[in-house]
């Protein structure tokens, strides 16, 4: 029994019980949100501010403390980096391929194995596996099977006569490689969303459209699709997020090359901290992706209520 | 039944069965690389690289035996296998009842909040590492257990609430309303009644936030040096090994051994895993 | 101690037993970390208030990071009275010994020595019906060598062997093959007051040389590094590779990782330019934190290491390679150390006149990444070699190195 309830039960009319109730009431409704708010504002807090304060600072590496105040150098510093606006429309060009990419694969597979059969939980099950495995496993792997000597792939491909295909060697095909093996490892993912959101679609409406005489295309986009709006937008906000800071795949197989092709921004900014220690300035970098990043979210997420409105 | 609905639902049944086998097809094809890395576990270093690509070589269990018992793989998968079942579950008891409070309890600034929280996951990884470190040090927490978890918990706590917000919206509120006459708190409620019913979503958002912590590298190689030392971090001193190359051999023997339990894992609740994420996302 | 994740477990299981037969009262553990990680890991850990780390293993250029945050020991002043009368601190070479030394302070010793050096593989060079490379084979040769080792092996008229590999991707260590023919032929990459040097004539010719490299490498070598460069070698599709010397034993020894023999694989300095022979240096030294409340026992740990009788028994036994000339000169355990000794031994002191290292600076590592990303678009063909230079020597002059 909690005390919002002890002290709505006595319900006397004086006003200074009525303001304990309300008090405790409060206490108990955000009794639910505190110990999230409590755990990640312990453990985000300060880490953010930190990040913040050292964006505007020199780092003392003797300490890792600000040293001195050094206002917007380290951002003009950043701004003014070619590699930063690189890795940054890398990133974009990553995420315009990879995620309607999966978004699609996604669906498409959990459309197609989306049937009553025997052996179906053990395909999902297994279905799993690639998100699994670990990310610097999974871009060695890939490596390993795209590499132009030694690789499986091109050995396939000569049988059939294309090739032999420089993936790691040629740009735009490392990019392609790059988004090949993101969408290998998160597709998965999508699909286990969407499958599950397929199953959850009333069969009864189908089935009066059918009656109607509406083929496999209206029905696609006057229920499936209205349907699934929300879910659509849902999985796409979660994947979002998780795709902006992918840089481990990236690291284990083209380490951002050739050249600058394929360097990411997350990348970037551990290469300039743990690779040139330059913690201020990748610390400013931080904290333009994350506002950034916050405003293509909020976007989506007016979108997403937009879209769920409409439909 | 005429004649026309039977020749209808005969084409339905072979489009459906094309339609599994053109899936399954596809899941095949994903599956590829799972069976390359499983089967280069079981080659010698220089059976790998040979050019063109052989299925002929002769098998050894020589990485598993030898190289697996040499750098503490064991130690280090008991170490992953406690962070991410206890930043798991601490994601997912803190995490759900933000997301019960932002479905179903009227909170004035909550929504900002939980918005707030959802977008903190925007934050490069990298930015948290140092100043976590700084942070574990002054309370001379590193190397622990608990600082991997909690440090966990920054990025599973956004996921699990925005799942779970979605599990609960789904859920009829006469149910809860009727716990409260019955004379429930609303913990009582939250706790006997909403979380029973939601047990098969939660049990699946569990699922996904082991997988995410089971494979986090960077928190794990800034903030543990020996005790708690995760096997990602093991993965990536083979991968990064300067002084013999990269024993591919070893990694895939890892990669391997590290799929399997959550594979396992993932068999048994598949069931639920499906039922529990349909509610959520559909409300997401 | 704090060391590579690489060796840190070979170390406690086979050098630490060693090292306790004779300290038996001196408990050793060895916390491996991936190389990547490395330094910051070093710097968290030693800046604190207590430290876990007693001894330090260091990469080449840290030294003036850690020294300069003023986290070492200086082992030769302070740590006198714990040093072994017979320490012969004048049989190290010059070179190794100066990878731990910082504005005049000797804060450690060579602990795992390493040079980049040329591996060459005999029966490609006989297939090509060319004498062998000696040491005192010239750039100009080389390229003009190496078209004929762009062949067929097997005869079944594909091409399957290829003349050169190493680092040629974006990777702090590609630029040390560029800088190994930029000092080969007496350029340097800063001078006296750390501007950048290197944007001159002799920079651009020898960066051209090194991305016309890639003319007489596999397919894909524009992203090879370290890894695939010693696969290739290893199956035998190379006739040459620049390398560290420390992968020998993998590369021609050892049956479970290569497919070559001994008699295969020569080892020896980079090519001559206009002035010397080329190499680069990448020592492992054995520091000491200046915080541990055992300064001596660190200190008798790392100096065993690196005393005669200990770069005697880990050379022998874990094939890290020594840095004192008696060792160098002396009889090997093994009979296939003793090439590689000889070209080590050159290699030191081609290093030494040439000053063929990373740059001397607290901000090393920040000078060796412009380096990287630079290099990296001149041999992925997005900038001429004279563009990628001037762009770097641009940034680096902007980073105001003091």
């Amino acid at each position: 029994m909690s005390l919002g309830a002890l002290a709505g039960g006595t319900a006397r009319r004086s006003a200074l019980s009525r303001r304990w109730a309300r008090l405790a009431d409060m206490i108990n409704r955000w009794g639910f949100m505190a110990p999230a708010f409590i755990l990640l504002a312990a453990v985000l807090a300060y880490p953010i501010l930190y990040t913040v304060e050292i964006s505007f600072s020199e780092l003392d590496l003797a300490t890792f403390q600000p040293s001195d105040w050094v206002g917007w150098d380290n951002y003009l510093g950043v701004l003014t980096d070619d590699r930063f606006w690189n890795s940054l429309k890398v990133t974009g060009i990553y995420l315009i391929f990879a995620m309607p990419l999966q978004m699609v694969l996604g669906f498409v597979i959990a459309f197609l194995i989306n049937a009553q059969w025997r052996g179906g939980g053990v395909v999902r099950a297994l279905f799993l596996i690639p998100m699994v495995v670990a990310p610097i496993v999974a871009g060695g792997l890939w490596r390993m099977i795209l590499d132009p000597i030694w690789g499986i792939s091109n050995y396939l491909l000569g049988l059939v006569g294309i090739g032999p295909l420089d993936w790691f060697g040629n740009p735009t095909l490392a990019m392609a490689a790059i988004v090949i093996i993101d969408t290998w490892r998160w597709t998965p993912f999508v699909t286990l969303i969407a499958t599950a959101a397929l199953l959850s679609l009333p069969k009864d409406v189908f089935e009066a459209a059918e009656i109607d005489g509406a083929n496999w295309w209206v029905q696609l986009r006057a229920i499936t699709l209205p349907l699934l709006a929300p879910v659509i937008a849902a999985i796409f906000v979660v994947r979002w997020l998780g795709a902006v800071k992918m840089f481990d795949i990236v690291l284990a197989s083209t380490v951002g090359g050739p050249g600058w092709s394929t360097n990411v921004v997350n990348l970037f900014i551990y290469q300039e901290a743990f690779g040139s220690m330059r913690f201020a300035e990748s610390a400013a970098m931080s904290v333009i992706v994350l506002i950034i990043t916050m405003a293509l979210t909020a976007m989506f997420l007016v979108g997403t209520r937009t879209l769920e409105k409409r439909f | 039944m005429s004649a026309t609905a039977l020749a209808a639902r005969r084409r339905r049944r072979f489009a459906d069965s094309a339609r599994v086998y053109s899936g399954v097809a596809i899941c095949a094809l994903f599956l590829f690389p799972v069976l390359w890395m499983v089967l280069t576990s079981f080659k010698q270093q220089r059976d790998i690289f040979t050019s063109p690509p052989t299925l002929w070589f002769i098998p050894t269990l020589q990485t598993y035996t030898s190289y697996l018992a040499y750098s503490d793989v064991p130690s280090r998968m008991l170490n992953t296998v406690i962070v991410a079942a206890g930043s798991g579950l601490l994601s997912l008891v803190a995490g759900a009842m933000a997301g019960y409070a932002l479905a179903h309890i009227r909170l004035r600034g909550a929504a900002t909040i939980g918005t707030l929280i959802l977008m903190s996951r925007g934050v490069p990884p990298i930015a948290l590492a140092v100043p976590l470190f700084l942070v574990a040090r002054k309370l001379d927490l590193t190397d622990r257990h608990i600082t991997l978890i909690l440090a966990y918990c920054t990025f599973l706590i956004p996921y699990v609430m925005w799942l779970t917000r979605g599990f609960f919206l789904s859920l009829p509120r006469e149910l809860e309303e009727a716990a409260t006459i019955d004379g429930c708190s609303r913990f009582g409620a939250f706790f006997r009644i909403i979380v029973p019913i939601s047990l098969p979503s939660l049990i699946s958002t569990f699922i996904f936030c082991v997988i995410l912590a089971w494979e986090e590298l960077l928190f794990a190689l800034v903030l543990t040096s020996r005790n708690a030392v995760t096997i990602p971090v093991a993965v990536a001193g083979i991968a990064g090994d300067t002084v013999t190359g990269t024993n591919w051999g070893a990694l895939c023997a890892v990669g391997t051994i590290t799929v399997v339990p959550l594979v396992v894992f993932a068999l048994l609740v598949q069931k639920w895993l499906i039922a529990g994420l349909a509610d959520g996302a559909t409300k997401g | 101690m704090i060391a590579n994740d690489a060796f840190a477990k070979l170390w406690q299981t086979v050098l630490v037993p060693e090292f306790n037969k004779h300290y038996p009262h001196i408990k050793v553990t060895i916390d491996g970390v991936p190389y990547a990680q490395q330094l910051t890991k070093t710097l968290l850990d030693l800046t604190g208030a207590n430290p876990s780390y007693d001894a330090i293993c260091t990469d080449d250029p840290w030294t003036p990071q850690l020294a300069d945050a003023g986290t070492l020991l200086d082992v030769r002043k302070d740590a006198a009275a714990w040093t072994d009368p017979a320490f012969d601190w004048n049989d190290f070479y010059k070179a190794p010994l100066a990878a731990s030394e910082w504005k005049g302070v000797q804060y450690g010793v060579p602990i795992r020595s390493n040079m980049l050096l040329m591996f060459y593989n005999r029966r490609h060079y006989r297939k090509a019906g060319l004498a062998d490379p000696t040491p005192q084979l010239t750039w100009a040769q080389f390229m003009a060598q190496a078209p004929k080792l762009v062949q067929d092996l097997n005869g079944d008229g594909k091409i399957n062997a290829w003349a050169i590999d190493t680092y040629f991707a974006r990777d702090q260590l590609t630029p040390t093959i560029w800088q190994a023919i930029l000092n080969a032929s007496g350029g340097k990459l800063l001078d006296g007051e750390n501007k950048a040097a290197f944007n001159t004539k002799v920079g651009v010719d020898t960066l051209q040389t090194f991305v016309d490299l890639l003319k007489y490498a596999p397919p894909g070598a524009k992203s090879h590094i370290f890894n695939e460069e010693l696969q290739a070698f290893r199956q035998n599709q190379l006739a040459n590779m620049f390398m560290w010397g420390s992968v020998f034993r993998g590369v021609a020894i050892d049956p479970k990782t290569t497919t070559l023999k001994e008699e295969d694989v020569g080892i020896q300095v980079m090519p001559v330019g206009s002035k010397s022979a080329g190499t680069h240096r990448g020592i492992w030294c054995g520091v000491v934190s200046k915080r541990t409340k055992y300064p001596a026992a660190a200190w008798r740990f790392v100096q065993w290491i690196s005393s005669k009788e200990g770069e005697r028994f880990a050379s022998s036994n874990i094939g890290s390679f020594p840095a004192r000339r008696s060792t160098i000169t002396g009889t090997p355990s093994s009979p296939w150390l003793k090439p590689v000794f000889a070209a080590l031994g050159q290699a030191y002191e081609v290093a030494e006149a040439g000053q063929m290292w990373r740059p001397r600076l607290a901000k090393s590592d920040a000078v060796q990444q412009v380096l990287a990303d630079e290099v990296a678009l001149a041999t992925s063909g997005d900038h001429t070699p004279q563009e990628a230079l001037k762009r770097a020597a641009d940034r680096i002059d902007r980073m105001r190195l003091k």
